[in-house]
């Protein structure tokens, strides 16, 4: 894997942290200096309630990447281990999943994610990581499926079971390392979406308000203050959009096709 | 197959994505710890008030008779009252919703196919020469920008800065606001679909039958349009279909930067109020929409691509 890739992503959690020591708290409100235009020592400038734009940025990406890398991480392993197993097993196990795989994917994600929340009072950033997962692992299962089902037949598999090894460690030890480069280029995508999914849904309103606010919910303060404050906009948005360019390239994600 | 095992098909899958998604909403809302009269009342409210409401949501009864009876609703698509306007069925609010959502999604599903074939056209044809490798490598760039992140900002350059267009919001708009949101909408879809577009020519780049019209003399344009594009309408019409999911959501978010009043309203506003009959209406109806689509797009696929149907 090319390492250059990784660099935006890494350059972009640094940044965030960076931005986020330096300029302090970022949800500390001074209202006498709201909504104030970017300077020197504030380089993103101020938003509603006169908080740091470039702490609350810095917090905003490090919460929807952390999110994301989370909700990934429970999808890839949960995905790729039943994939894998039900690839491996074939039958009536592969075609219950493949079944089950279908309907998941069939149903739009938004509503799933809303539909999960509206169990919740006050919906905060652990929820949504469920929430995200519950949908996250489908592409990993068939992705880890197919190509499972390619390797069942290739002689090292024969090998394996030839000279002993029960089935479950024969997918675990072999088949399995065979499915990492497919599964790496899914995660970035996979994250990507993650990070829009959540973005989308705080700026909704869906998320609750307690700590630092979501790159989502400064999109939304952005877009009502867009016509006095354009700094903010611009902020947030550059925010989402280089986190998700960020994610993309790390992985090569561009390329396949995302959630 | 035949038309009818395709129709079948198309029914029991749009009734089982329906059906799940009902479920998913129906056991957010009840099987969960937290009361949902209090989340509707508030925690003033008096004990023979939540009394009354949990009666109303039918909620002081076991679980599996409340979801017999939701199920029995959901076959007549009856939610029962909405609960922030008694009197009102909630499924004729979330109907009244339904249109200016569906305008949107109809017309962005328009443009976003018509410049997702011309722009994958443009690439793999003859056409631009040399200018085709930075139109493909432009299209794999701006493919990936999220709608979320670049409506706003397109919003802000054009509308405020240079006011070539009105702001979509606006009730003077109309349709120009219509074309200007659905365009924005359209964009980040039409170009995922130019490149599936292009990678589907390019595919059939050596197909026999193009070489046939290719020495018959046909020139590289009447090949392309004549002969290589009308093989891809069935898979393009599936991937159409797929993406309505997407436009569902993002329909969602452009009513809430252009302050449209549509599905996607109604359901933030069902959701702050815990209006569940109305949440659960909204959320079944983006359902239907979406599935009955996608069946459409399968039968569709099916009725212009005769090697789906055998």
């Amino acid at each position: 894997m090319k390492r250059w890739r990784l660099l935006p992503a890494l350059a972009l959690a640094a940044l965030a942290v960076v931005g986020r020591a330096c300029s302090g708290d970022a949800t500390t409100l001074v209202p006498s200096r709201a909504l104030g235009p970017p300077s020197w020592q504030h380089p993103l400038g101020f938003g509603e309630g006169g908080i740091d734009l470039l702490a609350a940025v810095g917090s905003g990406i490090l919460g929807s990447l952390a999110l994301a890398v989370f909700a990934s991480a429970v999808g890839l392993v949960v995905g790729v281990l039943l994939g894998a197993f039900a690839g491996y097993r074939g039958g009536l196990a592969e075609r219950a999943l493949g079944r089950s795989l279908d309907t998941v994917q069939a149903l739009p994600s938004f509503f799933v994610a809303l539909a999960l929340l509206t169990a919740v009072r006050e919906p905060n950033r652990l929820h949504l990581a469920l929430v995200f997962s519950a949908t996250a692992w489908a592409p990993y299962a068939r992705l880890a499926m197919a190509q499972t089902r390619v390797l069942r037949g290739a002689a090292f598999v024969e090998a394996a079971r030839a000279l002993g090894r029960s089935e479950t460690s024969t997918v675990l030890v072999h088949v399995l390392p065979q499915l990492a480069p497919l599964a790496t280029v899914q995660l970035g995508a996979s994250a990507a979406a993650v990070v829009l999914g959540e973005t989308g849904l705080s700026f909704l309103g869906f998320v609750a308000l307690s700590g630092a606010p979501s790159l989502g919910r400064l999109l939304e303060q952005g877009v009502t203050t867009m016509l006095v404050a354009p700094h903010v906009l611009v902020a947030a948005a550059g925010a989402v959009l280089f986190t998700n360019a960020a994610l993309l390239l790390a992985t090569g994600g561009a390329g396949a096709r995302a959630q | 197959m035949s038309a009818l095992r395709l129709a079948v098909r198309a029914t029991t899958s749009t009734a089982l994505t329906v059906v799940t998604l009902g479920t998913l909403v129906f056991l957010a809302g009840r099987a969960l710890p937290s009361d949902p009269a209090a989340l509707l009342l508030g925690e003033q409210a008096s004990p023979a008030e939540r009394a009354a409401v949990m009666h109303a949501l039918r909620l002081d009864q076991p679980l599996h008779v409340q979801y017999a009876h939701f199920l029995g609703g959901l076959a007549r698509l009856d939610f029962g009252d909405s609960l922030r306007k008694p009197g009102v069925s909630a499924l004729s609010r979330a109907l009244g919703a339904l249109g200016p959502t569906a305008a949107l999604a109809l017309t962005a599903v328009a443009i976003s196919t018509v410049l997702g074939v011309l722009l994958g056209l443009l690439v793999q044809g003859p056409w631009l020469g040399r200018g085709r490798a930075w139109l493909s490598a432009g299209i794999d760039v701006f493919a990936a920008v999220p709608l979320i992140a670049f409506a706003p900002l397109a919003t802000y350059v054009l509308c405020l800065r240079l006011r070539w267009v009105p702001l979509p919001g606006d009730p003077e708009a109309r349709l120009i606001g219509l074309l200007f949101a659905s365009a924005l909408l359209a964009l980040p879809l039409g170009l995922q679909l130019s490149r599936f577009t292009r990678a589907l020519l390019a595919g059939s780049e050596r197909a026999q039958y193009l070489q046939v019209a290719r020495s018959k003399g046909a020139s590289e344009t009447r090949t392309l349009l004549l002969h290589a594009l009308p093989p891809m309408s069935g898979p393009l019409t599936v991937i159409v279909a797929t993406q309505f999911g997407a436009l569902l959501g993002g329909a969602a978010v452009l009513e809430k930067l252009f302050e449209r009043r549509g599905l996607g309203t109604l359901l933030i506003e069902a959701y702050g109020a815990r209006d569940l009959p109305v949440l659960e209406a909204s959320v079944v109806l983006s359902g239907v929409l979406f599935a009955v689509v996608q069946g459409l797009g399968t039968l569709l696929q099916a009725a212009l691509d005769p090697r789906v149907r055998a």
